[in-house]
């Protein structure tokens, strides 16, 4: 028995945390094993005596503690690992306890990425049988289906597929499962997992749409799509993602129907002014001011008086500065954000037109185009139309309004040439394979 | 070899800015727009044209005048462009004034015309006035006006028909094909500089083939932008006891020929407002009075128009159908002095 002991120690020789403690019960000496970091240890303690004062024997002690008992080294370490509780006696027995744990994830809480208006506030945390426990307890069909994979090489990591039986498609399941099953690297960002989707390496739009609002997910997981959960990660993860998913979200069905295609067009609007709004300006001010109308002419004229710099360059710099607070205001602290964030306003808006470095005109479009931005789904969503207004901007600064048009319409032959899964981005509703069960 | 095509990609992109030719693109603030030219003849040989440019000062003038004399119209534009200091774009210009002495020349004219249509740098849908006066002294009086500022002028053209149903706004274009055209004559208006407001209406100048005719005053003027609008909202008309203004109208033109004898029967109704009248006038005495009116201003203008074979009313147009081709250059001497209108007008009071 102090074989087994001694080889547990050292294979934990090099933790701090790890303790074993030396019982004695009826005469006999049992091991408690466990991570101290892990397990509230006094109380665990006082829960095993208590359970010894009403158990006749050892034996006995080990059937109310545990039902797995007697189990392999192996698994055993495995156990110490996730943080439960072994009991080792004497007479070569063992148990695997279920511990008074310590508190290390957080209980269910409201979205911070996505804001809801007018619906249920719940958020997905980091617990992923939290997560599936809200699908769950939202979603109490026999036909949602869920299949768990332990994923990694140096950690294994749990992912959980979720779909609904009759609904999603046998081939999507199918192939989702099988590329599940052949990662054999560690997953630790949506990136990677991303990578083993088959995304291509320059591709700035995720093949997984992340939300965290169970209904998201519950909604995604009725229009015949597959939602993955990873532990520790506070996100369902649906796939495929769609052009659509930019435009609508669920609480928008929360409003009359006229009022929720007003949102979801001013959402295509908004994503449809970011691209288009800089480079307009450019195309405009320095390619082709000859098919404005003319008062429009001499007033934009006018509000470029004095301007050394040239509107491409004006105009990269005011968005590539609008780009830098976004990102540092994302990064600083909550506290000082609002200062830097008013001070980079005044800066900008007003000290720069009044320097004469931007127009006024310019940083009204950057505005409208920053704010228009905003209003998609989604903050990677967001993210992948600012970045794609670049190419457009250089376009338009080259060839003028035609330069614009080519840029949209590339932008439009990329977005429709995506597809992850044989499913393409711009479908608007996944076929499911029918009604039956 | 993946690395490669990354470095051709990039020299593709780099040499796509350097060859576009993006790097002497004039911005916006660094171009001069000039929105009216006006064209005027010295002497027998020497053209003079001024533009009318607006400038974007804050304060101070909104606009300025550039002149320059030269042998024709081509060289002196491009001398222009050559002296002013920012680039100049004639893409936007929007009115050409030429002057009466200049307009009177049916040569000259015509070849200006000729000119201003296949210009490439000029815009086809500008608009063509002529004025009495000297052009400068036109464009400073614009200036001077401190009510003005830089588009006034267009919009004095532009206020729509139902403003100002007097002044005809004819394009280029319009003069241009008016020059080949058989059967259709073309009335440009004529301006002249006001004392209180930029510009006085005179009335408009009928062209035919590129030789001014006659000269027909704004109310005149207004019967033929009916015909040619088939509209005439807008009109206020006085009758003496009344004045009525025209609120809703439509024309309906029915032409037919009788052995080499053209007709038109043409059916005017109205929808009148009565703006004021003397006591005891009755809505009949009004409607009587305004058929007769209408009809005798008509009937005096056609006798006119007939006599000078200026066919203004564009009637020959609705006679292309009916009469070959080869006779159709004849129209204006040979079938136009007999046609006949039966013009009917009917009012109603609102």
């Amino acid at each position: 028995m102090q074989k087994l002991v001694q080889e547990i120690k050292s294979i934990f020789a090099n933790h701090d945390d790890f303790f074993i403690q030396e019982e004695h019960f009826k005469q006999t000496a049992i091991f408690l094993i466990g991570f101290n970091t892990m397990i509230d240890f006094t109380h665990s303690n006082l829960y095993i005596r208590q359970m010894a004062k009403m158990s006749a024997s050892v034996n006995e002690l080990f059937t109310n503690l545990s039902d797995q008992l007697d189990v392999d080294l192996e698994q055993i370490i495995k156990a110490i690992l996730d943080g439960k509780l072994v009991l080792l006696s004497e007479c070569n027995r063992n148990a695997l306890l279920v511990p008074i744990s310590r508190k290390l994830s957080r209980s269910i809480d409201e979205p911070k990425n996505e804001s809801i208006i007018q619906g249920p506030l719940n958020a997905f945390g980091e617990d992923i049988d939290i997560n599936l426990g809200m699908i769950r307890k939202w979603l109490g069909t026999e036909r949602l289906c869920h299949c768990s994979h332990q994923i990694g090489q140096l950690t294994k990591r749990r992912i959980s597929m979720l779909y609904i039986k009759g609904k999603a498609p046998i081939a999507l399941i199918e192939k989702v499962d099988r590329l599940l099953k052949q990662i054999e690297s560690d997953i630790v960002t949506i990136d990677d997992l991303n990578k083993h989707f088959g995304q291509h390496k320059f591709n700035p739009i995720s093949y997984l749409f992340s939300t965290e609002i169970p209904i998201q997910a519950i909604d995604s997981l009725k229009k015949n799509r597959v939602v993955l959960f990873l532990d520790n990660y506070p996100c369902a993860l649906v796939f495929p993602h769609l052009f659509l998913d930019m435009l609508t979200t669920v609480n928008d069905r929360n409003f009359p129907i006229g009022l929720s295609l007003l949102i979801r067009a001013l959402r295509g609007l908004g994503a449809l002014a970011t691209l288009i709004l800089p480079a307009l300006y450019v195309a405009l001010t320095s390619v082709n001011p000859d098919v404005l109308k003319i008062d429009l002419a001499l007033f934009i004229s006018k509000s470029r008086e004095g301007i050394p710099l040239t509107p491409i360059v004006e105009t990269l710099t005011m968005v590539v500065l609008v780009d830098l607070i976004i990102e540092a205001i994302l990064r600083l602290p909550k506290s000082v954000g609002p200062t830097i964030t008013m001070v980079g306003g005044i800066i900008l808006g007003q000290a720069m037109v009044d320097a004469k470095l931007v127009s006024n005109l310019l940083v009204i479009v950057v505005t409208a185009m920053l704010i228009a931005n905003s209003s998609v789904v989604g903050v990677q969503n967001s993210l992948y139309i600012r970045a794609l207004k670049y190419p457009i901007l250089i376009l338009a600064s080259v060839y003028g309004i035609l330069g614009l048009f080519t840029g949209l319409t590339f932008v439009c032959i990329y977005l429709a040439s995506l597809t992850s899964c044989d499913i393409a981005y711009m479908t608007f509703r996944i076929e499911g394979k029918g009604d039956t069960i | 070899m993946k690395i490669n095509s990354y470095v051709r990609i990039i020299v593709a992109l780099i040499s796509l800015i350097l060859l576009s030719g993006c790097w002497d693109i004039k911005e916006i603030d660094k171009r001069n727009f000039p929105l009216i030219i006006g064209i005027s003849k010295e002497n027998k040989e020497e053209y003079k044209v001024s533009l009318h440019i607006p400038t974007s000062e804050k304060g101070g003038k909104m606009s300025r005048t550039v002149s320059q004399k030269g042998t024709n119209v081509s060289s002196i534009l491009g001398q222009l462009r050559t002296n002013i200091e920012d680039a100049v774009y004639y893409k936007q210009v929007r009115l050409i004034i030429i002057q009466n002495k200049l307009a009177n020349d049916k040569e000259d004219l015509s070849e200006l015309i000729k000119f201003l249509m296949k210009s490439k740098e000029l815009p086809s849908i500008a608009l063509i006035a002529i004025t009495e006066e000297n052009i400068e002294k036109m464009f400073s009086n614009i200036n001077g006006k401190h009510f003005s500022h830089t588009t006034s002028i267009i919009d004095y053209f532009y206020k729509g028909a139902d403003w100002a149903p007097e002044i005809s706004t004819t394009r280029i274009w319009e003069v241009y094909r008016s020059l080949f055209s058989y059967t259709k004559d073309i009335a440009i208006p004529v301006v002249n500089s006001g004392k209180d407001t930029i510009l006085n209406y005179e009335g408009a100048a009928i062209l035919k083939n590129g030789k001014i005719t006659e000269k027909i005053n704004p109310s005149e003027n207004q019967f033929v932008i009916l015909f040619k609008n088939h509209n005439a909202n807008g009109i206020i008309e006085n009758l003496g006891n009344a004045s009525i203004m025209v609120t809703n109208s439509s024309l309906k033109i029915k032409p037919s020929m009788l052995t080499s004898e053209p007709i038109v029967s043409s059916n005017l109704s109205l929808k009148i407002d009565i703006l004021e009248r003397k006591e005891g006038v009755t809505n009949d005495q009004i409607q009587s009075k305004l058929e007769k009116q209408f009809k005798k201003q008509f009937y005096d203008m056609l006798d006119k128009a007939q006599k000078n074979k200026t066919d203004i009313f564009g009637f020959g147009q609705h006679f292309r159908n009916q009469i070959p081709f080869h006779e159709l250059k004849n129209w204006r001497e040979e079938y136009y002095p007999n046609l006949k209108v039966n013009f009917q007008v009917h009012v109603i009071i609102e």
